[in-house]
């Protein structure tokens, strides 16, 4: 039986790289029973979500300076 | 279902926002969909640098916008722009430190820095204390305090270069985890934990907020 920090390890993996199909299923069936895992897969993912956006839209300036870097560089 | 009810994996966000219809105008060159596609990207290309060569992130970046503007017409949409932009930046940070005599290498420095979650953990692995229930819809929600936006900002300034690394190129970028181990010098056990600890600060931060509604 999957112990939660184990539970909390594969959950991690499973947004890492790949998990077996033993690992997942353990995963799973842990799930089922423990709401405090599922809590935190949940929010585990909508914080991976949200990170993706974590650093924002670049200002005017900022797209400025990369569009005449191009500029000056098809010119050369 | 319950609200806590979540097995499956996959997320989104502004890495994978270019439609066929963007993905179509930046193939033809259209000037615009290219300003709002730099737009879109630049900040969290400069973030994904920023550890590998630090100061010079921008020019690094500067540089790989041009490769990128010169391959667009060849892009095929295979991974998300964010992804394909950030393999861009990654080789030319690469390029850089190789004229510098240096190599991209995230191995060492891992000693000494706890697993940012076993607090909450009981001796036989049981949750002693779990995580609050979060007051958010989505994603969308999550960070949506400029508060707590800007402690993100200040707890990624605190990070370990190798965790930030790992977090920006995963994460906020969406590389191949193998390809990331390859390309940085690092063993994907390593990598993994890295990751989970990096992971795990910012779960920290962001359910900490939720409680207090400070940082």
């Amino acid at each position: 039986m999957l112990k939660c920090t184990q539970a909390v390890e594969d959950a991690n993996t499973m947004h890492t790289s790949k998990l077996g199909w033993w690992r997942r299923f353990s995963l799973f069936m842990h799930l089922l029973m423990c709401h405090h895992c599922r809590r935190y897969v949940r929010q585990l993912k909508m914080l991976l979500g949200a990170v993706k956006d974590m650093h924002g839209e670049a200002s005017d300036e900022e797209v400025e300076r990369v569009l005449k870097r191009l500029r000056e560089s098809s010119g050369s | 279902m319950s609200s806590d009810n979540a097995q499956e994996m996959p997320v989104t966000g502004m890495a994978n926002r270019e439609s066929e219809e963007d993905l179509q105008r930046l193939r033809s060159g259209e000037v615009a969909a290219f300003e709002q596609l730099v737009r879109r990207h630049h900040r969290a290309l400069i973030a994904a640098a920023r550890p590998l060569v630090g100061d010079e992130a921008e020019e690094v970046v500067q540089n790989a916008w041009i490769k990128a503007h010169r391959a667009l017409p060849e892009f095929e949409g295979r991974s998300a722009v964010r992804t394909w932009l950030t393999r861009i930046v990654l080789n030319e940070a690469k390029m850089l430190l190789r004229k510098r005599g240096r190599e991209v290498s995230l191995e060492d420095t891992t000693g000494g820095d706890a697993d940012p979650q076993s607090w909450r953990f009981g001796s036989r692995g049981g949750w002693a204390l779990p995580p609050r229930y979060w007051q958010v819809e989505g994603p969308h929600e999550v960070l949506s305090s400029d508060q707590l936006l800007e402690c993100l900002q200040r707890l990624f300034g605190e990070m370990p270069g190798n965790q930030k690394a790992l977090l920006e190129m995963r994460d906020v970028s969406g590389m191949d985890f193998e390809e990331i181990c390859n390309d940085l010098n690092v063993s994907a056990s390593n990598a993994r934990v890295l990751l989970h600890r990096a992971r795990g600060r910012v779960f920290e931060l962001v359910d900490h907020y939720q409680e207090t509604g400070e940082c």
